[in-house]
């Protein structure tokens, strides 16, 4: 067989060899003894060598390498060919007369060497032949035990030769390092894949070129991630940085690394890299940490999640998985309407207590137990579902998530019509609530998948919008019937630096394209109040409620059922007047019960800034009216003056008490051709005033949105106006 | 003019020699006489002369390849124990062993022209 391989039917499968020979007459020799089986190349000196390396790289078997060259030196043009990567695989002999010289040219990569003077002919051809079978069988190892896109290891080599270098370096302490590129899915969505696999092919270099240094061996894992087992160095952040450095400074890929310091080698290899991955996986979309260190925390949890793991099956069987209900609310009309409720699982532990999804679902969509898990919510959704209706007579439909590898499993169709069957609903009862996440992973196949789900009847809603790379061009082209927008970007929008901005332009656009929007998470007033002004449809969080069992959610509905009916017979609920004053106080201002500045800033982010009007108001000499007469007697003349401002101004107008003796009143569809009516108002206000107190003035300064002349923002021009009036006199109105 | 029996009259090792081209007479004598064209005698020579030790290291080297694979015993062997004196730098005189090897190559050379 291995004569037909190398041995060559003539013509056919003649192997390629380069002969490096700078004697004419050695060239002639070698000629004749080599052309009858070989298709022969000749080079001359080194560059004219290395010019047809190049050139015939992918169809040579063997370069015979003289070491006497007239321009380099043997051994020099030897370590460049290895040392390129596309070319280190072809086999070279060196041809010399000098005994060290083959010893130092089988260090430096050549596979065999053949002395001068030659010896006899069949020698030198049971020798080539010999080395091109060897390096063809090594290629296909090669071939195999690769990772093609890198030329590294893969991950099953990869293992393999770790142990070896294990067995042969039993003191040597090792370090196992996991790198990956943070979100490189994005970045192959966004640069496309050739951009993709430059960087892979790039890294993987670096880190070739790392491990050819330092010792050790590395490999790509799969996708972006790739690992390294090499003798313990401390300090990791140096190879982060070279790694880094060496990448250039691209701002699109950022790196993150897991390192598992001096490894236990009584646990299992692949084991070790675990442990490293879970390092990395701590520093996951940390911008100011990216190298994650597998220490005595991360032991502990790797314990406790096994534990979890080994105890899934019982939990299963013993139903300590419990669902918990959340309620949506329908925020459009004036009274908050239930709408819905969210499934969302709770794992009661008989020895650890109440489990948090927050752990055990991250841990199961690792290890593939999610599936399972999943299953069963949506049978025990489904189950009470059906008892609610029957027992109850209520009807609430319930969503459910799906996950992302639900997404991949061709039967999941099945598995919900059977369960929506086996407990006779219909399919609009049972909401899916798929991740945003999944529906970047592969578009294609998820838009199908959940077409076909829709056209069965199932409601689709898209979880966690705004949690990862969300765009908003996936609302527009995705089927979907609702989209949920992340608890976490709305705490975000939320947090002290208040910026909705974003939150507003993803609500506005779902509007536009019908797609109705639910917030999760929302638990303050101003939240709610925020997000129902910003047209958000729907609201679910601890604001209204948190997530109940089943029997708690039966009697919360029944309340709010109860709460509808007294409210009708103008009865309001306890409950209810308990969250309306909630809402009223995290609104108003105590003292005047006017809008306080939290509504103010909701009411001015939200109004028409085209045509309104902002007034600034002041009562004068306030300070010295508090110190001569007190606190109490400064509370009544606010508490006058609020009331004041509140019966002379319109329905339509928003006032404010920003604070002690501040006001502000914004006027609605008013333009700047009404400033007589602004001077009108203020001189009654001010009458009124004097005649209620005696002495209570205020001064105005005021400012139109279609002012001319504008310096700052309205609000700033109001103030600058009011400072003005300050400045020269009180009592009165300036008009910026 | 060369021939095998003269070569081997002249002590080379012709069967060896020979054999590195399959046994074709022809040939091998064409390389022969292409070996007596060599340069590197003269480069040898001259840098001998100008004791530039590693050029003539490089020449005798390249020749002591190229002798070896013609098998020319009687030339090569001088050219063995020079490329070694040579490799170390020897601080020697050159001179003996390189008459020894240009009056071993004018044997050849004769040969030819005969």
């Amino acid at each position: 067989m291995s004569e037909n391989i190398t041995g060559g039917i003539a013509g056919i499968s003649k192997r390629k060899l380069l002969v490096v020979e700078d004697e004419r007459i050695n060239r002639e020799l070698l000629r004749v003894i080599l052309a009858g089986q070989y298709d022969l190349v000749f080079a001359e000196n080194g560059k004219q060598a290395l010019q047809l390396v190049h050139e015939h790289m992918d169809t040579l078997s063997l370069i015979l390498l003289d070491l006497n060259l007239p321009d380099v030196h043997g051994l020099d043009l030897l370590q460049q060919i290895k040392g390129e990567d596309q070319l280190s695989h072809i086999p070279v002999i060196v041809m010399t007369a000098d005994r060290e010289a083959e010893v130092e040219s089988l260090g430096l990569g050549a596979i065999d060497f053949i002395p001068k003077p030659y010896p006899q002919p069949k020698v030198m051809h049971a020798r080539i032949q010999r080395t091109i079978e060897l390096s063809e069988g090594k290629d296909i190892i090669r071939w195999t035990e690769r990772d093609h896109l890198t030329g590294l290891y893969n991950r099953e080599y990869f293992y393999r030769y770790a142990s070896q270098l294990d067995n042969y370096h039993k003191d040597v302490e090792m370090d196992a390092i996991v790198l990956d590129i943070n979100h490189f899915h994005i970045l192959n969505e966004r640069y496309g894949k050739p951009f993709g696999d430059e960087i892979l092919i790039k890294l993987g270099h670096i880190l070739r070129g790392i491990i050819n240094a330092n010792g050790g061996i590395v490999c790509r894992r799969e996708a972006d991630t790739f690992l390294m087992y090499r003798p313990h160095q401390e300090n990791c952040s140096a190879l982060m940085e070279e790694i880094s450095k060496a990448l250039g400074d691209d701002n699109h890929i950022r790196l993150r690394m897991g390192v598992y310091y001096n490894v236990d080698r009584e646990i299992d290899i692949e084991r070790r890299f675990d442990r490293a991955k879970s390092a990395a996986d701590t520093v996951r979309n940390n911008y100011k940490n990216n190298i994650g260190i597998y220490d005595v925390s991360l032991h502990e949890a790797e314990v406790f999640a096994e534990q979890l793991l080994e105890d899934f099956p019982t939990a299963i069987n013993e139903k300590q998985f419990v669902v918990y209900y959340q309620p949506k609310f329908d925020v459009r009309p004036s009274e908050p309407q239930l709408s819905s409720a969210e499934a969302l699982v709770r794992w009661k532990h008989p020895q650890l207590g109440m489990i948090s999804p927050g752990i055990f679902i991250p841990l199961f969509e690792e290890n593939g137990l999610i599936q399972q898990l999943d299953t069963y919510v949506w049978r025990e959704t489904a189950s009470q579902i059906r008892k609610w209706k029957t027992e109850l007579g209520m009807n609430i439909p319930v969503s459910v998530n799906v996950s992302r590898v639900d997404m991949y499993d061709p039967d999941l169709i099945y598995t919900l019509e059977d369960i929506v069957h086996e407990f006779d609903l219909d399919y609009s009862e049972l909401f899916l609530e798929i991740t945003e996440s999944a529906y970047t992973d592969n578009s294609e196949q998820i838009i199908s998948e959940v077409n076909k789900m829709r056209e069965k009847g199932f409601r689709i809603e898209m979880d966690d919008f705004g949690s990862g790379y969300s765009s908003l061009n996936m609302i527009s082209s995705l089927p979907i019937d609702a989209l949920k927008l992340d608890m976490q970007f709305i705490r975000n929008a939320f947090k002290q630096r208040k910026d909705t901005r974003l939150l507003e332009i993803v609500i506005t656009l779902a509007e536009s394209l019908n797609v109705p929007t639910i917030a999760e998470g929302v638990e303050t007033a101003e939240q709610m109040f925020t997000l129902k002004t910003m047209g958000c449809d729907y609201v679910q969080g601890y604001y209204f409620s948190t997530p109940l069992p089943a029997d708690e959610f039966s009697e919360y509905v029944r309340n709010l059922k109860k709460e509808e009916t007294e409210e009708i017979t103008g009865n309001r609920n306890e409950r209810n007047l308990q969250r309306d004053k909630y809402t009223y106080d995290a609104l108003h201002d105590e003292l005047t019960g006017l809008y306080n500045h939290t509504a103010f800033d909701v009411l001015f982010h939200d109004s028409d800034k085209d045509h309104i009007a902002v007034l600034l108001a002041n009562i004068d000499d306030f300070a010295r009216m508090k110190a001569e007469h007190g606190r109490k007697y400064a509370d009544e003349v606010v508490r006058t003056v609020g009331m004041t401002l509140r019966d002379n101004f319109r329905s339509v107008d928003d006032i404010c008490r920003l604070k002690e003796d501040e006001f502000v009143i914004i006027m609605t569809r008013i333009t700047d051709s009404n400033h007589n009516l602004v001077y009108e108002k203020v001189e009654l206000i001010n009458e009124l005033l004097e005649k209620e107190t005696g002495n209570v003035s205020l001064s105005f300064g005021v400012a139109f949105s279609d002012r001319e002349n504008a310096e700052g923002d309205i609000f700033e021009d109001a103030d600058k106006a009011l400072n003005t009036i300050k400045d020269v006199h009180k009592r009165g109105c300036v008009i910026f | 003019m060369l021939t095998i029996e003269g070569l081997r009259e002249f002590g080379a090792d012709v069967e060896e020699g020979l054999g590195r081209c399959f046994g074709q007479e022809e040939f091998y004598l064409t390389l022969v006489g292409m070996v007596l064209e060599e340069k590197n005698f003269d480069v040898l020579q001259q840098a001998i002369k100008d004791r530039d030790l590693d050029k003539a290291f490089e020449a005798a080297h390249a020749l002591k390849g190229v002798l070896g694979n013609l098998s020319l015993t009687p030339v090569l062997k001088p050219v063995e124990e020079i490329t070694e004196l040579l490799r170390s730098r020897t601080d020697t005189d050159y001179e003996p062993l390189l008459q020894e090897i240009l009056n071993k190559k004018n044997v050849l050379v004769e040969m030819a022209a005969q």
